[in-house]
């Protein structure tokens, strides 16, 4: 069966998307559903190539990283697959580890430029409607910092928010009572009447 | 931070057009923004690029932003202006995509 291919052109980056359509869910011939290869060449660096399961991991780690480089965050990502640490603002290292063992790690240097060029092809890549991403499931590590403000934003809604309603519920109902019901007065009135 | 003395919020439509138009100069002018950006990683080679920017860059604070805030004059000190600089230019150049103007709107409400 011929496969489609699609590339993706941003200055000196350029991404080519290898795979097939999902006749089950009725799709054209020139739609990409099923990934098989994807290649990621730069000019002047070795080419970066891998399966699909790979493509998903590497595009989430340039997405974190950029967001990481200019929110001031301390700028490095590490998972099972990939590490990019910035050696400076203008620089940045990334090192790509196989899945196949005895394959020593490819260590790339890139500038601000083809950082940008890279993610551009990638942004081109999950706006084209001609190729669909299934989300993967492997997981990645956040930089523990990143990671721990998520978790506390998580926590402190679920610690605080219960309680903090289940009060206010309280006074809002117990306040009705205060305004309705008040036995002083009553027996004020009954004094009156019967002034024994 | 601008010279102007009149302070006027703008409305949400104003400020999803400026987004728009700012994205749509970006994709435009990507190709200098790339230069920009290339030419303070290898400063020795390139440090023409980078020095007229700056320089331009200086002119036009000098002429519409007031001197006078101690924030303008950080971004007028060329030996601290730098990073500002290039962060504001890596945020043009991740947003050329189709839907760049949410993502700069995002980058800009974390900012």
């Amino acid at each position: 069966m011929i496969q489609n291919k699609l590339s993706f052109h941003q200055s000196s980056v350029s991404l080519e998307i290898i795979g097939l359509p999902d006749y089950s869910n009725n799709e054209n011939k020139d739609q990409i559903s099923i990934i098989s290869q994807w290649k990621l060449t730069i000019v002047d660096k070795p080419l970066i190539e891998g399966k699909f399961e790979h493509l998903g991991p590497i595009m989430d780690a340039f997405y974190i990283y950029s967001n990481l480089l200019i929110k001031n965050e301390i700028p490095i990502y590490q998972s099972k697959l990939i590490d990019i640490k910035a050696d400076n603002l203008h620089i940045h290292n990334i090192v790509l580890k196989s899945s196949k063992a005895n394959v020593k790690p490819l260590v790339l240097k890139i500038g601000n430029s083809l950082l940008s060029d890279t993610i551009n092809c990638f942004d081109q890549l999950n706006e084209s409607p001609k190729v669909r991403i299934k989300k993967t499931d492997i997981t990645y590590n956040i930089p523990k910092k990143l990671r721990f403000g998520l978790n506390n934003k998580v926590k402190f809604f679920n610690v605080f928010i219960p309680p903090f309603i289940a009060i206010c519920s309280l006074i809002l109902f117990s306040s009705s009572f205060i305004y309705f019901y008040s036995p002083f007065e009553n027996i004020e009135k009954k004094e009156l009447i019967n002034p024994e | 931070m601008r010279k102007s003395y009149v302070n006027n919020n703008i409305k949400v439509n104003q400020f999803d057009a400026l987004i728009k138009i700012t994205v749509e100069m970006s994709k435009y002018l990507y190709p200098y923004i790339r230069e920009i950006l290339k030419s303070k990683e290898d400063i020795k080679e390139n440090s023409i690029i980078w020095n007229d920017f700056n320089k331009r860059f200086i002119e036009l604070i000098k002429e519409r932003f007031n001197a006078d805030s101690m924030r303008v004059k950080k971004l007028l000190n060329q030996s601290e202006n730098g990073e500002i600089i290039i962060k504001s230019l890596l945020i043009l150049s991740f947003c050329i995509s189709n839907k760049g103007h949410q993502k700069l709107k995002n980058f800009l409400y974390d900012f």
